[in-house]
């Protein structure tokens, strides 16, 4: 006890002294120690980690523009924005996910297993981020969801711009569709400032104008939190729209293409001659870009792509015919300038032609006897023609050919024009090695053969010769305009060269066309109205060379293997102002097949003529009345 | 018992103006913490920590009341009733995050882990009054060494919470150092432990592990462990030298800060307040740590000495760790941030833990019979 006493009062607060120094000293290190990483961490590198803390915080998230509307040239919509609705689930923000997805499911008649099926399959998503779970559902299924929102939380209803094609499948392959750009498109150097979710332009006046139609893509600057959730908007740039577009279609002439067209296959082309605007150009078969908006379905761009007849091709410039008998007036033209014959020539048609040891046929086999060249094109004479591609031979003819715009492209406004072929000797010894045979020549004279023209050169080609011998470049767009409608670009009329033909062998072929309707035997006879103003020419182009004896009905040849039937004509006689082909594929003569769908194009191509001339009359007459009234007032 | 006037005349105000400054912070930084964060029950966070405070103050107040050397008498016991509670987290223990750490009374959650530290200083200072004398180790002290360190040592280990473990350890060693050891146990001590710590590498959980990884390179794992250190430094950093001002860290409001109220809190202050606040701040705890020593130096007997170190210390080591953890210095371990951090349990401790200092600290002028 009393040794315990003795510590306590023997204690010495000093013996620690030296301790408390050295612990002072430590202490103050680590101290120092903290302040110093302190100081490192908010004054040296603070702009950096603040920088750091903005980014955290800081979201930049794309506004997408809306994309340029497509007019036609009386200002018709032809290509609208419209909105879709997608609805998506934000898993967060509900307790029961199931049973949201379920009643989701039984009041919109979906499978409501199938879709918490697709929602288990969706894994690495941050929070926060929707998972989509139907697209496109259409405004009936948006007021059901709508109307039972609160028994569906964490459903959420998106409203994304779609393109609204008005006339569908009508003018399907000029207008084009768009989709997500691909893989392999942002690969593409043209590409290469578009983003990986952009929405572009993949086929038609879409894909062309894709630059155009586009705009900007806005942005906004967003706080998140740590969830990512949206907060406030700190700023927003706002998205500049996509330029508006206007074609030199019109969209009544259209329809009124696409309802005379009651064949399988083809196509039909309306133009100006007088400056190459395109009026009109419908393809068949056709397809429905809408279809195309929200991701094609693999089983619809299957049954597309698989399809024999190539729904998806664009027949006016990418399908590649033989002229048949409408290529006659350009050998006609070739002969007459080379000074070969004069509109007096006359020549015996007894039917046949010979050349070596081949006989070639007329297709009246009775023959023409002796005509001359108004009457070979009259009545499409085509021994005239052999004899005529004998004087010629291939050489000129293809020169000929080309002055007229054939064997190149027109370079339309769209992608995948073709350029026909013009055959030559040297092309022939190139490509298959072997020399030119006298007899291809005569083929080759009326159309025939290795000869190949798009529908687009061929309709260029007449209105060429309408117009007085001006080969125009085929013009499809009219101008680019902005939102507000000021005018970024205007396509004006391009010439691409003049044909060097006499006055007088124009006068000879346009008075030749214009009797092939209207004169007794014309082949076009159908086109022959009660103006008689309409110019034309039928085609009928061999899919196979047949046997030239066999007689064989069109009826029981098989489909692949039928003649394509063509018709090119203009109108008025003088002046013409409008010039329409058609094409039919494997529609057998020219003349019964597709010269009745020119007939109904051309009719209703003045038909709208007189309706707008009298609604220009109608309009002035409305005006008088109110003047008349209000003057009524004023007295 | 009678109280002696001197007492108040030598209450020792600077401590309580000192700890009152801190908490007043404390609860100011924890008001913007948890400023945009619903509580999930009922009340804000800052509004409970007031009520801890309060219940901290009384306590403080028994603390500094019952003469210290009466608390020495009974130290055994005290730490004796300190391990039973943490005994009793095995059985009515509640688990959050995988581990067992909580006794919950009428309502009030309460970490006994915390408790321990407290109890294990004045148990080492009975034990220290007790064998002032070199007198070798009996079987005895090493039942008694055993019965501080060890079995509390074992017992949070197994909840698990290394981070406290260790930290309890930590405390151990400072004492028995400043108190003076043998260089050959020293040398045993490094030995040991040099065998143990690969062996703690295996013994470690798998959470635990990540993080002493991502301690040593926090970009390894962005958004997993290593996102806490970037966020707290990215927070700390972006604070710049004058802060971004109360309520407006964008860190803290946004919620890119993790455990903002409880182990980042510190990064909360640094975001806000910028490097000067937190100067202020780091000025105020080495104000109170070398309070701590010149009571412990000016105590008149061993144990005062012992307990106003030990309880100094106790600070000094959070602060450290706690704050260096939220730099980005050490990996991240559940050390609170003594005063800031939300936590009833540390709170009430750490005021207890004042409340012996004031008691050391106004009787250091009575003489004792």
């Amino acid at each position: 006890m009393l040794e315990k006493q003795n510590r306590l009062t023997d204690y010495d607060p000093g013996k620690f002294k030296r301790k408390f120094n050295v612990l002072l000293w430590l202490v103050s290190f680590a101290f120092f120690l903290l302040i110093s990483r302190l100081w490192y961490l908010q004054v040296i590198k603070g702009d950096d980690l603040r920088q750091r803390s903005e980014n955290n915080r800081i979201r930049i998230q794309e506004v997408k523009s809306l994309r340029g509307l497509i007019y036609d040239t009386r200002g018709t919509i032809l290509v609208d924005n419209q909105p879709s609705f997608d609805v998506s689930l934000i898993p967060e923000d509900t307790k029961d996910i199931l049973g949201v997805i379920k009643r989701f499911a039984s009041l919109c008649d979906l499978d409501g297993v199938d879709l918490a099926k697709k929602l288990s399959t969706t894994k690495f998503r941050k929070p926060f981020v929707p998972i989509k779970i139907d697209r496109d559902i259409g405004r009936d299924k948006l007021a059901i969801v709508e109307t039972n929102s609160l028994n569906l939380p964490g459903l959420v209803v998106d409203v994304v711009p779609v393109r609204k094609y008005v006339f569908g499948e009508e003018i399907a392959h000029v207008l084009g569709y768009v989709g997500e750009i691909s893989a392999g498109e942002l690969g593409d150097d043209y590409y290469k400032d578009y983003r990986s979710d952009d929405i572009v332009g993949k086929y038609g006046i879409e894909r062309y104008l894709d630059r155009y139609l586009k705009g900007v893509s806005g942005g906004e600057q967003v706080e998140v939190n740590v969830q990512g959730r949206k907060l406030n908007v700190l700023g927003r740039v706002e998205p500049v729209p996509g330029l508006n577009v206007t074609l030199t279609l019109d969209a009544r002439l259209q329809k009124i293409c696409w309802d005379a067209f009651t064949e399988k296959a083809g196509t039909v082309i309306v133009m100006d001659p007088r400056d190459g605007s395109l009026l009109s150009v419908v393809s068949k078969p056709s397809f429905d870009p809408n279809l195309f908006n929200r991701g094609i379905s693999e089983e619809i761009w299957g049954s597309l792509s698989k399809d024999e007849l190539c729904p998806m091709q664009n027949r006016s410039i990418s399908g590649q015919y033989p002229p048949g008998s409408t290529y006659k007036l350009f050998v006609a033209a070739a002969a007459l300038e080379d000074g070969l014959i004069t509109a007096n020539t006359k020549i015996d048609c007894n039917g046949t032609f010979d050349m070596g040891n081949r006989t070639f046929r007329c297709w009246k086999k009775t023959g023409h006897g002796s005509v001359d060249l108004h009457r070979a094109i009259v009545e499409s004479c085509d021994v005239y023609f052999y004899h005529l591609g004998e004087m010629l031979g291939v050489e000129k003819l293809a020169h000929y050919s080309k002055r007229f715009g054939f064997g190149s492209k027109t370079f339309i406004e769209l992608h995948g024009e073709k350029s026909g072929l013009v055959p030559t000797k040297r092309w022939k010894r190139e490509r298959f090695k072997e020399p030119w045979q006298g007899g291809e020549t005569i083929s080759l004279s009326i159309g025939q053969g290795f000869f190949l023209v798009t529908p687009l050169q061929l309709i260029r080609a007449y209105s060429a010769i309408a117009n007085g011998g001006v080969l125009y470049k085929p013009r499809l767009i009219k101008r680019i305009v902005t939102a507000e409608g000021d005018i970024v670009r205007e396509f004006l009329t391009e010439r691409e060269s003049t044909i060097p033909l006499h006055k007088k062998t124009l006068e000879i072929l346009k008075y030749a066309l214009w009797g092939a309707v209207n004169e007794e035997h014309g082949t076009g006879w159908v086109l022959k109205r009660k103006e008689r103003d309409v110019s034309g020419k039928t085609g009928t182009a061999q899919v196979v060379g047949m046997p030239e004896d066999e007689e064989e009905k069109e009826r029981e040849v098989p489909y692949k293997l039928r003649d394509h039937a063509l018709f090119v004509c203009y109108a008025p006689r003088t002046n013409p102002e409008v010039a329409v082909l058609v094409v039919v594929e494997h529609g057998g003569h020219g003349g019964s097949t597709a010269a009745p769908i020119a007939r109904r194009i051309v009719d209703g191509y003045f038909e709208l003529k007189a309706h707008d001339a009298g609604l220009m009359v109608q309009s002035t007459l409305d005006v008088s009345p109110v003047s008349g009234i209000s003057g009524r007032d004023g007295t | 018992m009678k109280i002696d006037r001197r007492l108040f005349v030598n209450f020792d105000w600077i401590l309580l103006v000192i700890v009152m400054a801190i908490s007043g912070l404390g609860l100011l930084n924890l008001y913007s913490a948890g400023f945009n964060l619903a509580s999930s029950r009922g009340e804000p966070l800052y509004i409970k920590q007031i009520y801890w405070i309060l219940m901290g103050l009384m306590l403080m107040i028994a603390a500094f009341s019952i003469d210290y050397h009466i608390i020495i008498r009974h130290a055994y016991t005290i730490h004796a009733i300190s391990l039973l509670l943490l005994f009793l987290v095995f059985f009515l223990g509640d688990i959050t995050h995988g581990s067992q750490r909580w006794l919950v009374f009428y309502g009030f959650s309460f970490q006994p882990s915390e408790l321990v530290k407290l109890t294990m200083i004045i148990a080492l200072a009975r034990f220290y009054k007790d064998n002032q004398i070199d007198e070798g180790y009996y079987l005895r002290n090493t039942l008694i060494l055993l019965f501080i360190i060890m079995v509390p040592f074992m017992m949070i280990m197994q909840q698990p919470d290394l981070g406290t473990s260790l930290f309890l350890a930590l405390l151990f060693f400072t004492l028995v150092f400043f108190m003076g050891i043998r260089r050959n146990i020293v040398i045993s001590i490094a030995a040991v432990s040099s065998i143990l710590a690969p062996l703690l590498w295996f013994i470690m959980k798998d959470y635990q592990r990540e993080r002493i990884l991502s301690f040593l390179n926090p970009e390894r794992d962005p958004l997993g462990s290593g996102y806490h250190i970037i966020q707290s430094i990215i927070a700390i950093g972006s604070g710049g030298f004058f802060g971004k001002g109360y309520l407006k860290g964008t860190q803290t409001q946004l919620k890119f800060l993790p455990e903002q109220q409880t182990d980042f809190v510190f990064s909360v202050f640094a975001e806000e307040w910028g490097f000067l606040g937190v100067f202020v701040l780091m000025f105020i705890f080495l104000s109170l740590i070398l309070w701590g020593f010149k009571i412990a130096r000016n105590s008149r007997d061993l144990p005062g000495t012992l307990i106003a170190f030990g309880v100094t210390m106790f600070i000094f080591w959070e602060v450290f760790i706690n704050i260096g953890m939220v730099l980005g210095l050490f990996p991240v371990v559940g050390i609170p941030l003594p005063f800031l951090s939300y936590g009833g349990s540390s709170m009430v401790i750490l005021l207890i833990g004042i409340g012996l200092l004031m008691n050391i600290s106004m009787r250091r002028f009575v003489l004792h019979p």
